[in-house]
């Protein structure tokens, strides 16, 4: 009896084992899949008179290869992953933006001071002029395309923001269905496939977002992201929202539900593919498109500074040459009052480029960097005869604002897109200098004066005809009046126009300073309208355009180089990790080939004993026949 | 211990260690075939930015180049110009030494004045002489305006002081040309720092020779008027009338005071009296019509005769400062066609220094990538054939 039975819990065993053997075989090529393994035990016999004899063999256990911490390791690389390949994908659409030849900023700004170059070698021919002409409205385009560029890259990727909070939802409710299998499966069930589904699951939400994961008694696993809010809790899982920015509705940023309000997870969020968008957003295209603005903003401020400072063929003085919109101001959504700003930039050499908040306390305002929300310092008192200065920006308020109501200005990001050509006629390039010193032929000393600059183009008297003329050789009177002491080599300044008289006049000589009408083969404003490009004007001074633009290339081209660099240390420490989890998990077919054998080899064993049994039956039987 | 492997993690690293090779043949053979080590900027961000910047550098130096030749051939039309402008004057100083001879006849001198006239108008339309685009090349900025006109004797200038300003270089300027107020209307007459002249109505034969400043310490630049109070006595007086000094005279004499002298020919009477003035601004235009004036009005005594050689000394003398100003304007227009060579040997050599960066930065070193991808190609081959073979192995082919 003993044989029979003990031979037949062999065969229902090595047959349990070669099933989950020709399952694994069968799942080779399963991704995620966890090699099994079947446990066997022998059964405990009872005790007879003469000792204990085993009651055969019995499947105790079929269990899953499997390493949790490995898995971890796999799921914290494959979040750095997720965050760098988006990083690398969208940071690279940018630094080609910005530093491929064709559609950069450097080709055209180049072009476009060429042609003013061109234009101060000829500077009264109408078709050079029209080139320049044709070189600004270029240049004008190029601002706005590539911003327009950037502006879309942003859409883009406030859209791909949807779609990842909508996939890490799916996920979020597959986990949590599965955790509902498991918990009702009980915990003796050994729901290998269903544990192995859900580190597949976990392991495609980790690529979304970086998440933490604790494993609870009734085999559950609760989900959590950012600082610690619950994803998942059990088989309850919690949707994430996307919400738009206070201040700009079109900015997505994410929130999540829970006990029937929304928690804003502002930075808390990281890692992933969701990460890596918000940090390319934040981090990369925002700041590029501030610099691109400030870039644009010092540009037409001071080309148009100094085209008003010049005279056009016409002999009128020049106007602006480029339009651009001011700073942007965005009252909070959620403000209860009605406070209004207007801002304008006034100081190109402390203009930042970044984003301010006004924030109303109830009676005055305070300026808050949002970045880091430190205080910053500013002056003034908000009125149109004091306005709060700060960031290079003089901003008024007006309205009537409520306790706690926030307002945005953005100094720079997006201008760069509303920058517009405003001459269309050839003959309104100001290339001359406003007005031009002259030495009266009957001079007898031998005094020279410099060329008139105009240091003040917005002096009314800036086209009246001024006389110096010396009274004797240490004064001279302006226009027949007054009395001056005369320095050789000091700047006189009169009606808006500088000169430098050097040298020993004598009593009677005469300087004069007079509009430059007719001058059109002079270029002295079109040669310091060609220096914008290369003069200092941005940061406190020490920056040119140029430079500027430079740097936020080199800048943009740096952050892609380090995640490039990045991206490539972080795959192969995720083939590392997912190499360690396959050598614990993963299906060896030779491994199983020689199971197949062991087993086969068992149970033919097995199946030799009972026959061997059938045998001592039959023995037995033949005694009692004969 | 050696680590368990399993059949899909080894399927599937040796396919993904084949496909990054075939992705860096891939980026090999396009640089080959483009000769560039940098396809996109993304291929290497901090070299884009760098060749960006070589480039801007580059396309300035360019610039330069092109703003050097502009104003070569401007300063060489200057140059023509002025180069004519001196041979005139020349010219014109030859006849006015003939014309100083006492042996010639009226007749004879008043052909001179002719021939003064013809080149006088040849002068003028030196100063209005327009350039290669039919601007006026000594009207300043004003180069629209005809910068010399003529009414009787008198010439004005319509230019005004403007000197146009190219850029050849970082931070370097030259300009392209000079205002006609400089080179022809701001001529200091006599001899650069006083004129001697002879009063008209003088009775004598007294006549101004070379005149020179000794002391410039003792010259204060006032005027003074040398008076004959006998054939063999002057005295000098300032503008206020105050005595300054007084001596004997001889012909040939030199009269020397407060720093200056010249020196006096012929016989003055008494009451004969000079002027010694500060020199003052003339155009060289006025200078030649006085001494066409004067060689034509002729000598027919003694005192006419002084009166002729004392205007064409004078208008000598204005002669040689007109000279030396065309001649300084020519020297200026030389050390600029000078610097200018200088700045673009500085900008040729920036230029090739700016492109031989420009090419280590992008260009392929196609030495290097040949035997690169011939290496990769190898490993990709070794890969393949071990791919081969160790899939093959299964403990199933033996069951």
């Amino acid at each position: 009896m003993g044989i029979l039975n003990i031979s037949m819990t062999g065969l229902a065993a090595f047959q349990r084992a070669l099933d989950v053997t020709s399952h694994n075989i069968a799942n080779a090529n399963t991704e995620g899949y966890s090699r099994q393994i079947t446990t066997l035990a022998s059964r405990i016999g009872l005790t007879a008179g003469d000792g204990t004899v085993g009651a055969g063999v019995k499947v105790s256990q079929i269990k899953r290869s499997y390493d949790g911490l490995m898995m971890r390791q796999l799921q914290g690389a494959t979040t750095g992953v997720g965050r760098l390949q988006i990083l690398d994908e969208m940071t690279n659409r940018v630094n080609s933006l910005l530093a491929d030849p064709n559609t950069g900023l450097n080709s055209s700004l180049q072009t476009f001071f060429g042609s003013v170059q061109d234009l101060t070698n000829d500077p009264s021919s109408v078709p050079t002029r029209q080139a320049m002409l044709g070189q600004a409205d270029g240049l004008a385009a190029r601002f706005r395309a590539v911003d327009d560029q950037m502006a879309s890259l942003n859409s883009e990727v406030n859209e791909r923001i949807r779609q990842a909070v909508a996939e890490i939802n799916g996920l979020a409710q597959s986990i949590s269905d599965v955790n509902t299998k498991i918990a009702t499966a009980g915990p003796d069930a050994d729901p290998n496939d269903l544990l192995d589904l859900r580190d597949q699951l976990v392991l495609r939400l980790s690529s979304l977002v970086a998440v933490q994961t604790i494993a609870q008694d009734d085999g559950t696993l609760n989900v959590f992201i950012g600082s610690g809010q619950g994803l998942i809790i059990g088989t309850t899982p919690q949707e994430l929202t996307v919400v738009g920015n206070e201040f700009d509705s079109t900015e997505a940023r994410i929130a999540i539900a829970g006990d029937g309000s929304l928690t804003p997870l502002e930075n808390s969020l990281s890692g992933g593919t969701l990460g890596g968008l918000m940090e390319f957003r934040d981090r990369v295209l925002s700041p590029a498109r501030e610099s691109l603005g400030q870039t644009a903003i010092a540009f037409v401020q001071a080309f148009n500074t100094q085209h008003r400072s010049g005279m056009d063929l016409r002999g009128v003085l020049g106007g602006d040459f480029f339009d651009i919109k001011p700073p942007t101001i965005l009252p909070s959504s959620r403000n209860s009052g009605s406070g209004t700003a207007t801002a304008t930039v006034n100081d190109i050499g402390a203009l930042t480029g970044q984003d301010y908040v006004l924030t109303f306390d109830g009676s005055n305002y305070t300026v808050v960097d949002p970045r880091d929300n430190t205080a910053v310092a500013f002056s003034g008192t908000g009125t149109p005869a004091d306005p709060f200065v700060f960031g290079g920006m003089s901003v008024e308020v007006g309205g009537a604002p409520a306790a706690g109501d926030r307002i945005l200005v953005r100094s720079s990001r997006g201008t760069a897109s509303t920058m517009q050509n405003l001459i269309t006629d050839p003959q309104s390039v100001a290339m001359s200098a406003a007005t031009r010193s002259r030495v009266d032929l009957n001079n007898l000393g031998n005094a020279a004066i410099t060329p008139a600059r105009t240091v003040d183009a917005a002096d009314p008297a800036l086209l009246t005809t001024a006389t110096i003329e010396f009274l004797d050789a240490t004064t001279y009177s302006i226009n027949g009046a007054g009395s001056f002491a005369y320095t050789s080599g000091d700047p006189i300044v009169i009606n808006g126009s500088e000169v430098v008289v050097t040298g020993l006049p004598d009593a009677g000589d005469r300087f004069i300073i007079e509009p430059n009408f007719g001058g059109t083969g002079d270029n002295a404003n079109g040669l310091l309208l060609s220096d914008v490009q290369s003069v200092d004007l941005l940061d406190g001074g020490v920056v040119s355009i140029n430079e500027n633009y430079g740097r936020l290339v080199s800048e943009v081209g740096s952050t892609t180089n380090q995640v490039v660099a990045g991206l490539q240390a972080s795959l192969a420490v995720q083939r590392n990790a997912e190499a360690e989890v396959l050598s614990v998990s993963g299906v060896n077919l030779d491994e199983e080939a020689a199971r197949l054998v062991q087993l086969q080899q068992a149970y033919q064993a097995s199946a030799q004993a009972i026959s061997i049994a059938a045998t001592l039956f039959d023995t037995l039987l033949g005694m009692t026949r004969r | 211990m050696t680590q368990r492997i399993s059949t899909l993690s080894s399927l599937n690293s040796q396919i993904s260690l084949m496909q990054r090779l075939q992705s860096s043949i891939d980026l090999t053979g396009r640089q080959i075939a483009s000769g560039r080590r940098i396809l996109t900027p993304a291929d290497d961000p901090i070299s884009s930015a760098r060749a960006i910047e070589l480039r801007e550098s580059l396309s300035r130096v360019n610039q330069f180049g092109r703003n050097a030749s502009v104003v070569m051939s401007r300063l060489s039309q200057e140059e023509t110009a002025l180069t004519a402008t001196n041979d005139i004057l020349q010219r014109i100083r030859v006849l006015a030494l003939q014309a100083n001879n006492s042996t010639l006849g009226n007749e004879a001198r008043s052909q001179i004045g002719v021939e003064l006239r013809a080149n006088l108008n040849e002068l003028v339309k030196l100063a209005n002489g327009k350039d290669g685009n039919g601007a006026y090349m000594f009207a300043g900025t004003r180069e629209n305006v005809q910068p010399v006109t003529q009414s009787g004797s008198v010439y004005a200038y319509n230019g005004d002081d403007g000197r146009r300003l190219i850029q050849i270089g970082e931070g370097r300027t030259v300009a392209d040309g000079d205002p006609g107020s400089e080179v022809f209307f701001r001529i200091r007459n006599g001899n650069g720092t006083f004129v001697a002249s002879a009063d008209p109505a003088n009775a004598g034969t007294g006549v101004v020779g070379s005149s020179s400043l000794i002391d410039a310490s003792q010259y204060d630049r006032d005027t003074y008027t040398v008076t004959f109070t006998a054939p063999d006595t002057y005295e000098v007086r300032d503008s206020s009338a105050a005595l300054v000094g007084s001596s004997t005279f001889a012909p040939g004499d030199t009269i020397a005071f407060r720093g200056i002298q010249f020196t006096m020919n012929g016989s003055p009477e008494t009451g004969d009296s000079f002027t010694v003035e500060p020199s003052r601004f003339q155009d060289m235009f006025s200078m030649v019509d006085d001494l066409a004036t004067a060689v034509a009005a002729g000598a027919n005594d003694g005192p006419a005769q002084a009166r002729m050689n004392n205007a064409i000394n004078q208008g000598l003398n204005n002669l040689d400062q007109a000279i030396g100003s065309v001649l300084s304007a020519r020297t200026q227009v030389g050390s600029r066609l000078a610097i200018i060579e200088d700045q673009e040997n500085t900008n040729g050599a920036n230029a090739v220094t700016f492109q031989e960066t420009l090419a280590r930065i992008e260009d392929l070193d196609y030495a290097e990538a040949l035997s690169r991808l011939s290496q990769q190609t190898a490993v990709l081959e070794a890969a393949q054939k071990s791919f081969v073979r160790t899939q093959g192995l299964s403990l199933f082919n033996f069951l």
